[in-house]
């Protein structure tokens, strides 16, 4: 992991194993690095499961389980905000434009019962989307504005 | 890959089959969760209730192991309640829906007290 204090935004970046599970590192490390911005722990908490989702979808759809490869994730501290991307090889491709399923069409086996990450990630942080990666791969950017605790 | 890290057992108390989930409520969790529900209905138990302790980490693969639970409680005409969530995953619990299909207590005395009140 890198950590870089001396230019105005604070930055780290880390890489992780693409698999299940590694996850939850990048989760703690970058739960770390906000509450060190002064973020708030309800918001954090957000940041956490928002993460743990959109690495998942790394994992899983654009590396699709391949192994040996791996998940970066790079963190950007602002003055009100804090942005992080989570970029994958892009295996496959994955826009993430899939509908929202509710849990209803779900409960009566019409869909399946995984899904919902996108969904989860869309509520718990204040924009998140896929954006333009030019060196391949799917680049997927979380943005959380925080109050200060 | 990272192991699971989490510890499930089941007990009885007051006419309510309590399945203990102490950790981390990932894909990994699939086989020990619904082994537990399996035990529980299996021995007759028509209350169910999922006490979450120490669970630092519930992601969507865990949610979904839920739904299944769910599913199956539905199927089986059994009521459901979660207990011991903190507010972070009561919050995740409300916003993918399986609040509407489970009551959440804040522990298990309330939760037990809960499946009392309704089965008077």
């Amino acid at each position: 992991m890198t950590l870089q204090m001396a230019t105005s935004n604070p930055f780290i970046e880390l890489s992780v194993p693409s698999e299940l599970g590694y996850e939850k590192i990048a989760r703690d490390a970058v739960a770390a690095f906000a509450r060190r911005l002064g973020c708030d722990r309800e918001r954090v908490e957000d940041l956490k499961t928002a993460l743990s989702e959109a690495c998942i979808n790394a994992i899983e759809h654009g590396n699709a389980s391949v192994s040996g490869l791996r998940v970066d994730i790079q963190c950007t501290g602002m003055v009100d905000r804090l942005m992080v991307e989570v970029r994958d090889y892009g295996v496959r491709r994955y826009p993430g434009d899939m509908p929202v399923v509710g849990i209803d069409l779900k409960l009566q086996g019409l869909a399946p019962r995984r899904g919902m990450g996108l969904m989860m990630i869309s509520q718990l942080v204040d924009e998140a989307g896929f954006t333009e990666n030019t060196e391949g791969g799917n680049r997927f950017r979380l943005v959380l504005y925080f109050r200060r605790s | 890959m990272l192991d699971d890290e989490l510890s499930v057992s089941t007990r009885e108390r007051d006419g309510v089959a309590i399945i203990d989930l102490v950790g981390d409520v990932t894909t990994f969790a699939e086989e020990k969760i619904n082994t537990a529900y399996a035990q529980a209905t299996g021995q007759g138990a028509r209350h169910i209730l999922l006490n979450f302790r120490q669970n630092d980490y519930i992601n969507s693969a865990g949610i979904a192991i839920l739904i299944g639970i769910v599913t199956e409680v539905n199927r089986n005409n059994q009521k459901l309640a979660v207990s011991g969530l903190s507010q972070h995953f009561q919050k995740i619990f409300r916003m993918v829906g399986l609040a509407q299909y489970a009551d959440i207590y804040q522990d298990e005395e309330e939760a037990v007290r809960g499946f009392a009140a309704t089965a008077a």
